[in-house]
């Protein structure tokens, strides 16, 4: 054997929750050791360098949802994550003229004013609403969910602490936060706002990562989502890392290592070793084995117990519960290399418009008809786009006068008819870049490089099931005390020793680190 | 003025309006119903009628007649024949493993799962909902009852609920089954009377709701006569042929004005749709019920008819496909009437959707869709939404008809509803009647 080193804990995959566990593990005073398969860590949080001096945050590409205790316990400042703030939106409109919200609130009023007088008024009271209703949600971000079919003390307890939390809220903010829950963010919008472009603008932060439109039900609480994120206790603050999204992962790993942690990279494993229902260590590709007292699985549920164990390792229930879990990946990534900026027909030139994000959502049905096309199989011929330009931001990521352009693009889906091909690949790309021309004609003719992602190449280069960015769709069904499967939320499994800390359990994916941090809590509360 | 000659006065003479004019009568109240329509509506009532109210009303089974037909639906197979769905499961097995031996196989474990949470949601449906933010002691138990009835269960049904319920029926379906002909037959149930496609979340709620009173196996709701049986019972008068507007005065109702005459009673039930209900009634109520109301989703998307029929009393499900549906679904998200719409034929009567309106060319496309020429198929205009607030998670139980009100009783003292736009809803005949019902006998 390779090892003979014994770890009190191997942690699998160096995604940032794996990496935030394995930190917290660390300042425990555990012995832990992250095996990475592929050179860097990061998973879907990397940075890297695709054309010779332009850097892209591959595959996700904002910041706000890292939790905001996990920034203070691990000292991440002084690990080098910076986030640089993006403050505004930009929505193109059909007939040449926009939507902006602006980082300066009476700004955004006025904008918003020149539009519908209404909505403007409407606007503070609707953010005022989700602001307090984010704040509602919040703690829940941070517990470990109870079991409700469980008759355990301890669950019951919870339970009802959590009943009195919300009866706590009052009636009317209670029947918001069931509305959030089950409706369609369009419907939900619509009982605010008459503006047809800020409820498609809107609205589209409700169907990133999931394979629903706006008028699907559900989609409304992705809406908080935005009144969620804290950065610096700055609320509603979007940021982009300094270094891109890899700098996120960096700066987690460079805590663990100071904690004393091991990260190893270029160290796929291959299967997790049990013996009599409980994990002993992992068994690595290249045949070396490392034994440790707990092994702790950052990947999705599919991999985690469909691929590193053995069915005969689990409950037929469970096993059941894992293979109907869904994925279905829905988005992919266009990244540009640009010779200079694009200037847009609704905002001519080159201006504080570049530092925020542009919105390609003219309207709810646009959005609405590139959901029917991935419906049905397609990727979207006019797809929804969430554009950024980084090296804005942050100069560092291109040359000297040329600029990165990243475009997160929905949808795509992974079960594309008759399957991706590069023929395929390359027709999405033309369909993104052709409707960005539309917007901001001349654009095509600054691109210098291309990258197009599809679902099927975020499965096969960071190993996310179905290319799911958030290792698991958002649905109802698979949240809280049903992720990834009922009886199973919390962290544990039904192999003994053998613990996930994916953003397939709850509280789930958007890189806030929390499921990295609730589990490594329940597996020191497990005395391991 | 002297006393008001009526207690009561309800105003709509269909299924929940006579249920509740009926349980008021039978506690000795006076009692007048009205109805704008000339006739009474000649049609079956088609939902799950509580056995409660067949016992409590003492109605005579054999003439309101509860049933269901066997087999319960055919829907034409894409290579010829039809598959046919009996209320025997293993009879209904034998028919699946014709098209899908392993669909066949899964059967009767769907059958049993889904009779058991429909049995949960029976048991919601005969009482008023539950009130969480009660500090009622009385409430508070009856809340934890409902929780006890539920983990009795077990915890295969319990994972279930709250599983399934969010759920689209597309999603539930795809877990189960193979099939497009069985699994267009069952997701058609999870979008009945609502416009939202198969792969909604809380579709599989509806496709439970019309679950409901139905024995494991049978995924369509039974016809019974409710409304013509209780029209011709005696204990209420009912006046026909009137429109009657609600008399309020000072946040209290005082009866109800026909024409120029103004009818005065203690106490006014409507079963009209809230929104309409409370029309004139606005600058009596706040702004925030106001608008609540004007925010129930009410999105019509059936059109009834005839045709000549084809001479079978087994009803006819067109909509060969999830997708099929889907596509329908697509045609109304954009405000047009589906290019080819989902049919079922119940005998003579048919059931289109999605269509909110009878356009020129509709009755040609059902025509196609149910194989005979067009000539052989009227289409009734557009009559509003039958279930008076769609059946969405956000819209049901303490939810239904606006959050906080969800108790019949309404911001108008001595006007309450009694309507499927009250809990538990459309497709459930005469529950709402009398839930609505006990609640009044218990307040006034």
């Amino acid at each position: 054997m390779a090892s003979s080193r014994t770890y009190d804990a191997i942690i699998i995959g160096g995604g940032h929750n794996g990496l935030v566990t394995a930190a917290y593990l660390a300042r425990a005073g555990k012995k832990v050791v992250v095996l990475e398969k592929r050179p860097r860590v990061g998973g879907a949080a990397v940075t890297e360098e695709i054309f010779p001096g332009f850097k892209f945050t591959m595959f996700s590409y904002v910041v706000s949802l890292l939790r905001p205790e996990i920034i203070r316990d691990l000292d991440l400042p002084r690990h080098g994550l910076h986030v640089l703030p993006l403050e505004s939106t930009v929505t193109p409109m059909e007939n040449g003229d926009y939507l902006a919200a602006w980082g300066d609130h009476d700004e955004t009023r006025r904008e918003l004013y020149r539009h519908s007088p209404r909505d403007a008024e409407a606007y503070d009271e609707y953010g005022r609403l989700m602001h307090f209703m984010a704040q509602a949600v919040k703690p829940i971000l941070g517990m470990v969910p109870p079991d409700p079919t469980s008759f355990d003390p301890r669950d019951l307890f919870a339970l009802l602490r959590l009943g009195k939390h919300f009866r706590g809220l009052g009636a009317e903010r209670l029947h918001a936060l069931i509305k959030l829950m089950t409706m369609s963010s369009a419907d939900f919008l619509d009982e605010w706002f008459e503006t047809d472009v800020l409820k498609a603008t809107k609205s589209a932060s409700g169907i990133i990562g999931t394979f629903l439109g706006p008028r699907s039900p559900g989609t409304a609480y992705v809406l908080l989502h935005h009144y969620m994120g804290e950065l610096d206790g700055v609320f509603r603050a979007w940021g982009f890392a300094k270094g891109g999204t890899g700098a996120v992962s960096e700066s987690i790993a460079s805590a663990a290592r100071a904690f004393g942690a091991e990260i190893r990279c270029d160290a796929p494993v291959m299967r997790v070793i049990v013996k009599g229902g409980r994990a002993t260590g992992v068994a690595l590709e290249n045949g070396d084995e490392i034994s440790a007292k707990v092994v702790v699985t950052g990947l999705d549920p599919r991999r985690s117990f469909l691929q590193l164990l053995e069915e005969k390792d689990l409950p037929g229930d469970f096993v059941a519960d894992i293979k109907r879990f869904k994925f279905r990946g829905s988005s992919g990534k266009v990244n540009l290399a640009l010779d200079s900026l694009p200037s847009f027909t609704c905002m001519p030139g080159i201006g504080r418009q570049h530092r925020g994000a542009f919105s390609i959502s003219p309207s709810l049905e646009y959005v609405e008809r590139a959901y029917d096309d991935a419906k049905y199989g397609e990727f979207s011929r006019r797809p929804y786009m969430d554009i950024v330009f980084p090296s804005m931001i942050d100069p560092g990521m291109a040359p000297a006068g040329k600029h990165v352009m990243s475009i997160f693009v929905q949808y795509a889906p992974y079960n594309l008819n008759g399957g991706w091909t590069d023929a395929k690949r390359e027709a999405f790309g033309d369909a993104v870049v052709n409707t960005v021309e539309g917007f901001a004609p001349g654009f095509k003719s600054r691109i210098l490089h291309r990258q197009v992602i599809t679902p099927l190449d975020i499965e096969r280069i960071t190993g996310l099931s179905e290319g799911n960015i958030f290792a698991g769709e958002l649905a109802l069904h698979q949240l809280f005390f049903m992720r990834p499967a009922a009886g199973w939320a919390k962290f544990r499994t039904p192999v003994r020793a053998y613990y996930q800390c994916g953003a397939g359990t709850h509280p789930g994916g958007g890189i806030m680190g929390a499921s990295g941090r609730l589990a490594a809590l329940a597996i020191l509360g497990d005395g391991a | 003025m002297t006393a008001a000659p009526w207690d009561a006065i309800v105003l709509g003479a269909d299924s929940n309006g006579l249920v509740t004019a009926h349980y008021l009568a039978r506690a000795g109240r006076r009692v007048l119903v009205v109805d704008p329509r000339q006739e009474p509506d000649a049609r079956v009532d088609v939902g799950w009628v509580p056995p409660q109210i067949i016992r409590e009303l003492k109605i005579d089974a054999r003439t309101s007649g509860v049933e269901q037909s066997d087999p319960w639906i055919a829907a034409p197979l894409a290579g010829g024949g039809r598959l046919e769905l009996w209320r025997d499961v293993a009879k209904s097995a034998d028919a699946i493993r014709k098209v899908s031996p392993a669909d066949a196989g899964k059967w009767a474990e769907f059958c049993t799962r889904m009779r058991r949470l429909a049995g949960v949601l029976e048991a919601l449906y005969v009482e008023a909902a539950p009130d969480i933010e009660t500090r009622e002691i009385g409430e508070l138990l009856h809340l934890g009852r409902v929780g006890l009835h539920v983990r009795r269960l077990g915890k295969q049904t319990m994972i279930d609920l709250i599983r399934i319920l969010p759920m689209s029926i597309a999603e539930l379906l795809d877990d189960w089954f193979e099939n497009d002909t069985l699994k267009g037959i069952l997701g058609a149930a999870g979008v009945w009377h609502l416009r939202q496609g198969p792969r909604a979340a809380g579709t599989a709620f509806n496709f439970l709701h019309h679950h409901a009173g139905s024995p494991a196996g049978v995924f369509r709701p039974p016809w019974s006569k409710l409304t013509q049986t209780l029209a011709t019972m005696p204990g209420v008068e009912i006046r026909r042929g009137t429109a009657a507007t609600i008399v309020a005065r000072g946040g209290r109702a005082t009866g109800v004005r026909v024409g120029n005459e103004e009818i005065s009673a203690t106490l006014v039930v409507s079963s009209a749709d809230p929104r309409t209900t409370f029309e004139h009634l606005k600058p009596q109520l706040d702004a925030e019920f106001v608008r609540a109301v004007g925010n129930i989703k009410m999105r019509a998307c059936v059109v009834r008819g005839a045709w000549r029929g084809n001479g079978s009393r087994v009803p006819l499900c067109v909509a060969p496909s999830l997708d099929y549906l889907e596509h329908a679904y697509d045609d109304a998200k954009y405000g047009r009437p589906s290019a080819q719409p989902y049919v079922e034929a119940m005998g003579t009567e048919i059931h289109v959707q999605y269509a909110a309106t009878v356009d020129a060319g509709l009755a040609a496309r059902v025509a196609t869709a149910l194989g005979v020429s067009s000539d052989q198929v009227t289409l009734e205009p557009a009559n509003g939404h039958l279930y008076h607030g769609d059946l969405t998670l956000d819209q049901i139980l303490f939810m239904r008809p606006v959050p906080g009100w969800s108790r019949y009783r309404t911001p108008i003292h001595g006007l309450y509803l009694c309507g499927p736009g009250t809990h538990p809803g459309g497709g459930i005949a005469g529950a709402a009647g009398r839930n609505a019902a006990r609640v009044i006998l218990k307040e006034t």
